[in-house]
């Protein structure tokens, strides 16, 4: 098979021992890479309990075949290991280009487990791997960081680092490349810091042999000229280059798609005003920040020149502005960005963040915590000075409520009881991302059968198929109705199908932002046989795609879900808003969906695979 | 003559022009929530069209003329989140 080496990194730094290892060609057609390679190296080498934090935890970085093949959207990546969070396994996805120095310096994955006495960087150019010391660089931001390890090694390298959250083991701390882009959900970040591993670089100087260049390049021409003719044809304000995704606001809001004060309303018109693109693009002075190769350029540079706010950096994107803006109330769009930002210093997940800091404000509205908890901060909603200064509060994990949120908000309302669990909105541990289940139900059904992030709209974006209007043809979704996002009808078979989207996507590693403006799994499909020479059919992809969520599955069951784990939803699933266009709704009848879709993944009714079903993927014997 | 509109095989003419494709698919999205959203920001529906892999510029609708086994796609104008 081409577009791999066949070859992984294993860096063990208990002992210090840095080693590449062969890895066969049936790995690859099973699992790809990325996704699919993480959770296969959990399978072979993390028995049941082992935990997030456990130094024998594997923290796999995996590139896929389409790294390296320079078509725009191929510089993601993906990484995964036990979640502090969930408990389970993982994975989440980054891009710019850590992922195709990876592949360039020779690897298809680089494997980190062990715990060394002190805080540690590795160093990996191509086959010469080291690991130095970091106790210069713990206690610093995950940019500082980034800084201090290109000041020794060379502006060449690209590094992964995580900031003072992810030492600090806050739950949903994340890791950050490039001081742009992120690992950001599940807490990979508090993984590496209780590795005491402050960073990776890596440096690569070896060409992808790829099985037809001719066709690759090809393949790329064509796609890369359809989507830029496809964005330039947009209007202005609709342009991905122009603000990123943070412009999806003002589409879903129609939709009633937004999460608003902790999820309990469906309009916030100061938001919707202050928060609205144009606004975003002339406060922020945006500008694009391509990724590798990339012709979309959703990334984008922001400066606030001035104030308490200022900065310079990297503008927040939709989950960050929805969580940290919408859903707290805080409609200053400077405010918003430099708490984002901030949060980035620190390597915190933005979501999870908005999320916390919302439950936070609810409880202080309810008079549950008071201004003797929150460090004497009037934690309204909308307050922008109290939002910040408890992003700083987490980062640091002060005494008291810092620390508790650094928790997340299912172990926080646990401890702090009270009656707060009723306005966690999490499951599994895990906060819920910023798109609304009473606009679509099937995002109530995604997020409580996930499997390779816990609730997570990126891991099945189902929620697309009506916020974002995604289609999936070559597997039979296509004509859908706007009265649809409120029927349980068909969701189980389409929840299955983006939930092997994804992991087809997420393993190849290519980028989910290419299919809304144009690529199609045709194009994904003859992408990935020009590189490896496989051969597939658009089946063979579906088929990849369940083989990598079953995997998933056999490993949530090994480290401890349970059926009643996908039952056990967010009250506020149940509790209806009472305007916009999704008043009233609630997802009724989703317990049912959940057996429905068991029964469509081949699993029986508690919720575990069939033999089956596993030996027609050729996994029987990877079950415990 | 066949050709395939998002995958899907469908019967047409000879001599049919992509504009008709075009509006047949716009009527049929015209309520869609975000469609409704774009029109009345823009006046225009935004759905974009992909003929064997190329973006078809609107000036093109009129010229072209479907061809046996065409592989047409439509696109929200989305951008991302």
């Amino acid at each position: 098979m081409k577009s791999v080496w066949n070859k992984i990194l294993r860096v063990d730094l208990t002992n210090g021992a840095c080693k590449p290892e062969a890895m066969p060609d049936d790995i690859y057609e099973k699992f790809l890479g990325g996704a699919g390679m993480s959770a296969y190296m959990l399978w072979r080498e993390c028995p049941r309990g082992t935990t997030a934090f456990d130094p024998a935890n594997r923290l796999t970085f995996a590139p896929g075949p389409m790294q390296g093949i320079k078509q725009t959207g191929a510089a993601k990546w993906t990484a995964g290991a036990i979640s502090p969070s969930i408990n389970m396994n993982v994975d989440s996805a980054a891009t710019a280009s850590f992922g195709i120095e990876i592949k360039e310096a020779g690897y298809d994955a680089i494997v980190v487990h062990g715990r060394p006495e002190k805080p540690v960087y590795v160093v990996v150019d191509d086959d010469k791997v080291e690991i130095k010391d970091a106790n210069h660089l713990w206690g610093k931001d995950a940019y500082e960081t980034e800084d201090g390890i290109k000041g020794v090694e060379g502006e060449m390298f690209e590094c992964v680092t995580i900031g003072q959250a992810g030492e600090r083991l806050v739950r949903y701390a994340n890791i950050q490349t490039r001081k742009k882009s992120f690992l950001g959900r599940c807490g990979l970040g508090a993984v590496m810091g209780s590795k005491l591993l402050k960073g990776i670089a890596v440096r690569g100087s070896q060409s992808i042999n790829v099985h037809d260049p001719q066709e690759v390049d090809r393949l790329n021409k064509q796609i890369n000229q359809r989507l830029i003719d496809m964005d330039n044809e947009k209007e202005e304000w609709l342009q991905i280059k122009r603000v990123g995704t943070a412009m999806a606001t003002e589409l879903f809001a129609p939709q009633g798609n937004l999460p608003i004060k902790n999820y309990q309303l469906a309009d916030f018109p100061s938001g919707i005003k202050n928060l609205h693109a144009s606004n975003y693009v002339k406060e922020l002075r945006a500008k694009p920040w391509p990724c590798q190769y990339c012709v979309i350029q959703c990334h984008n540079l922001c400066e606030i020149k001035e104030g308490p706010y200022a900065y310079k950096g990297k503008g927040p994107e939709y989950e960050s502005f929805a969580m940290v803006g919408f859903n707290t109330m805080v409609d200053d769009v400077k405010a918003v960005a430099y708490a984002c930002e901030l949060a980035n210093l620190y390597s915190i997940d933005t979501i999870s963040l908005g999320v916390v800091i919302a439950w936070a404000m609810e409880s202080y509205e309810k008079g549950v915590i008071t201004k003797d908890d929150t460090y004497g901060l009037d934690l309204t909603w909308g307050n922008a000075e109290a939002m910040v200064e408890m992003v700083r509060k987490i980062g640091e994990r002060a005494d008291g409520l810092g620390y508790l949120l650094g928790e997340g908000c299912k172990i926080a309302s646990e401890r702090l009881g009270k009656g707060s669990e009723q306005w966690a909105v999490q499951m599994k541990g895990q906060e819920i991302a910023a798109h609304n289940w009473r606009a679509q139900y099937i995002s109530a059904l995604n997020y409580c059968t996930g499997v390779a992030s816990g609730p997570n709209h990126e891991r099945s974006n189902s929620q697309h198929i009506w916020v974002g209007h995604i289609r999936l043809p070559e597997w039979g979704i296509d004509e859908v109705e706007n009265e649809e996002r409120w029927s349980w009808e068909h969701a189980a078979d389409r929840n299955a199908k983006f939930h092997d989207y994804c992991n087809v996507i997420n393993s190849a590693c290519h980028c989910k932002f290419m299919e809304f403006r144009g690529y199609t799994l045709t194009d994904l499909c003859n992408t990935i046989n020009a590189a490896t020479g496989m051969g597939w059919s658009l089946e063979d992809l579906r088929r990849c795609g369940d083989r990598i969520t079953q995997i998933q599955k056999l490993l949530n069951i090994r480290y401890g879900w349970k059926k009643e784990h996908d039952f056990n939803y967010p009250k506020r699933f149940m509790e209806p808003v009472d305007e916009g266009p999704a008043a009233g709704k609630i997802p009724v009848g989703l317990e049912d969906a959940i057996i429905d879709y068991y029964r469509e993944r081949g699993w029986d009714d508690d919720g575990k695979p069939t033999m089956a079903k596993l030996k027609e993927i050729g996994l029987e014997d990877y079950i415990d | 003559m066949k050709a395939f509109i998002n995958c899907k095989e469908q019967e047409f003419q000879e001599g049919t022009r992509f504009i008709e494709v075009v509006k047949l698919i716009r009527e049929a999205k015209k309520d869609e929530p975000m469609i409704k959203t774009i029109r009345e920001k823009t006046g225009r529906n935004g759905l974009m069209f992909v003929l064997n892999g190329r973006a078809v510029h609107p000036h093109e609708y009129d010229s072209i003329e479907i061809q046996e086994g065409d592989d047409i796609r439509w696109i929200h104008p989305y951008a991302g989140g």
